[in-house]
């Protein structure tokens, strides 16, 4: 287990301000924030990089605040690789096991062993310039990978990737963490990672932790206006899609919707309130998706209000002061829910 | 359509004038250079080539510049890392303070060594172990040090800046010591820039005049080094011994210049 408390550490414009965590063994714990966050940091200090200014680290009952990052037994992928350019991709597998004096030939076995898992098993007389960035990803992790690490960090592992290579690596992520049960604290400004790998999430904000719970928590129940914000997706329930010609229904229990989507199978959608339409009563239109409700909740804040509708599932919708006026809704009235098929957007869990 | 400048059929008399001045320029400096290694007939050139004289002082030359190459590699490595990679306090003024001998007339560092290899304290001390600087060839191979230094930093830094450290950091998580990421990683990535600033340094030190002069002063065949031959010849008029002086000395620039572009890949370091 890894526990991590008051952790304080200022660099530059970066900084980490009392950090508290914790990340059980086995566990895939995603830490989700904006740019600026203080994300890498945290990773370089869990690490060893760099040595806190106050809090500790304690990984299986050991304070390691103050150990070398070569005895701490934790592995760090950056978002850009840094493969050695003067090594092969072999080489560069095989760099912390030559470290640790093993015997040529066990380097060259364990190498391909941990290659073959990430896929990359016929690279490894290439120099690291020829890989593809999916690739020099793969490297990059098995590199960490192969000493066993009671811990591997990775920080921004799938940003500097195209949209089809992330969605692939994104899932190779989740069956490498399967396969070796390493407990990994990924950090990320994608929020869309969380649903498909996290197990726990920890939202960052200005070097702090602002929440941690579960990804449905954390989605659910925003513990602050920034959670929200950063989220951005309100509306976010999770089902079963089914695919027909390049048609999707996606059923969440309640209520059934459709979209455009080629994901099939265990999926999450989310839906911005401000993309979700209220009227009184049905009307025809070009939208995909109306379902009939009772208004639950109406909340002020500022020129908007936020109207929640119960559909079975609950929608909150964004509506100016007047709209909520003119329409004349009231808590506990009916009122219908309206979105565009290309309003829901879907994410693999 | 806009139109392509390239493509048009004249350059433009911006163009004409600015690449006239270039390509005479360059027509004037090969001349002024070809016309030293052109004047002595190539008999009499090949004859003072071969003379004990410069044969003594293209030794000297070599086994001095090598020395303080040598002593200036060692020495920089550190500063440059440490200039390149940590923030301490008065990181600026060390920056200055290791810049000063290339602004600094090497007459003027060869009077300030001579000063404080001379009368000093510190002189008196060494010169009863018996290492005496003044006037010995020991005095050139700390001129040359002295005034060739910064060079080696300012190669040798700018190349470890544009090394990344989280490849330090990687190989640190990997299982290296600070001490092994430098020598595994650091180093190897730094290689072109560490044969570059070499090669500069070895081809500076080698046409190293003034501060040698104060230093270690112009004795024949004994301080003589290949720019001390050739202002010992000039100024009894022997021109032929200077003259082949001299063409060592464009030779052994001409071709450290050429291996120094090749490993910087062009990019000025100065």
């Amino acid at each position: 287990m890894l526990r991590i408390a008051g952790l304080a550490k200022r660099l530059g414009d970066f900084a980490l301000d009392g950090v508290d965590l914790t990340v059980d063994d086995g566990e895939y714990f995603v830490v989700l924030g904006p740019t600026g966050a203080g994300k890498t940091i945290l990773l370089e200090t869990l690490a060893g990089i760099y040595s806190p200014d106050a809090g500790t680290i304690d990984l299986d009952g050991l304070d390691i605040t103050r150990t070398d990052p070569k005895d701490r037994g934790i592995g760090m992928v950056y978002q850009d690789y840094m493969l050695f350019p003067h090594l092969t991709v072999g080489e560069n597998i095989g760099f912390g096991l030559k470290q640790r004096k093993t015997d040529p030939a066990r380097i060259r076995e364990s190498v391909q062993e941990t290659a073959a898992l990430l896929g990359i098993g016929h690279l490894l007389d290439r120099t690291t310039g020829t890989l593809s960035g999916g690739e020099q990803q793969r490297a990059a992790i098995a590199r960490a990978l192969v000493l066993r690490p009671r811990v591997l960090l990775l920080d921004e592992p799938l940003s500097a990737l195209d949209t089809v290579t992330r969605e692939r690596l994104r899932r190779e992520l989740k069956a490498i963490h399967r396969a070796t049960g390493t407990t990994v604290v990924h950090v990320t400004h994608h929020f869309e990672d969380i649903f498909a790998l996290a197990d726990r999430v920890a939202v960052m904000q200005d070097g702090r932790i602002v929440q941690t719970g579960t990804p449905d928590e954390v989605f659910r129940k925003p513990a602050t206006e920034f959670v929200a914000a950063f989220t951005g997706m309100e509306n976010v329930y999770c089902g079963v899609s089914r695919v027909q010609n390049g048609e999707a229904t996606i059923d969440l229990g309640e209520i059934v919707v459709r979209t455009v989507t080629a994901i099939e199978g265990d999926v999450c959608v989310g839906i911005r309130p401000e993309e979700v339409i209220l009227s009184r009563r049905p009307f025809e239109s070009s939208a995909a998706n109306t379902f009939p409700g009772t208004v639950a909740e109406i909340r002020q804040n500022g020129m908007f209000s936020r109207v929640v509708v119960d559909t079975g599932l609950p929608f909150v919708a964004v509506l100016t002061r007047q709209s909520v006026a003119r329409l004349g809704l009231v808590e506990g009235e009916p009122a219908n829910v309206t979105f565009k098929a290309s309003a829901v957007h879907v994410f693999r869990r | 359509m806009f139109p392509n400048r390239a493509a048009l059929p004249r350059p433009s008399p911006f163009k004409a004038i600015f690449l006239a001045v270039s390509f005479c320029l360059i027509a004037y400096m090969l001349v002024v250079i070809a016309g030293l290694v052109v004047y002595p007939p190539l008999p009499a050139l090949i004859e003072s080539l071969l003379s004990p004289e410069i044969l003594f002082a293209v030794e000297l030359s070599l086994v001095t510049s090598a020395v303080s190459t040598a002593f200036c590699v060692i020495a920089a490595v550190p500063v440059a890392y440490s200039l390149a990679r940590f923030s301490f306090p008065g990181r600026g003024v060390a920056n200055t303070i290791f810049n000063i001998p290339l602004t600094l007339p090497p007459l003027v560092a060869g009077v300030a060594l001579l000063i404080f290899y001379g009368p000093s304290t510190f002189g008196k001390m060494l010169s009863e172990w018996g290492l005496d600087v003044i006037y010995t060839p020991l005095g050139i191979i700390v001129a040359q040090f002295f005034v060739n230094l910064p060079y080696m930093v300012r190669v040798t830094r700018s190349a470890f800046e544009t090394i990344n450290p989280r490849y330090e950091h990687v190989a640190r998580t990997l299982g290296c010591t600070e001490w092994g990421a430098f020598r595994q990683v650091t180093l190897p990535l730094a290689r072109s820039g560490l044969i570059a600033g070499l090669v500069i340094t070895w081809s500076k030190s080698i046409g190293e005049f003034g501060a040698v002069l104060m230093l270690a002063g112009a004795t024949r065949m004994k301080t003589e080094t290949l720019p001390i031959a050739l202002f010992l010849n000039m100024s009894t008029g022997d021109l032929d011994l200077a003259v082949a002086a001299s063409v060592i000395l464009i030779a052994i620039s001409v071709i450290s210049l050429a291996v120094f572009e090749r490993y910087t890949g062009g990019r000025g370091v100065f």
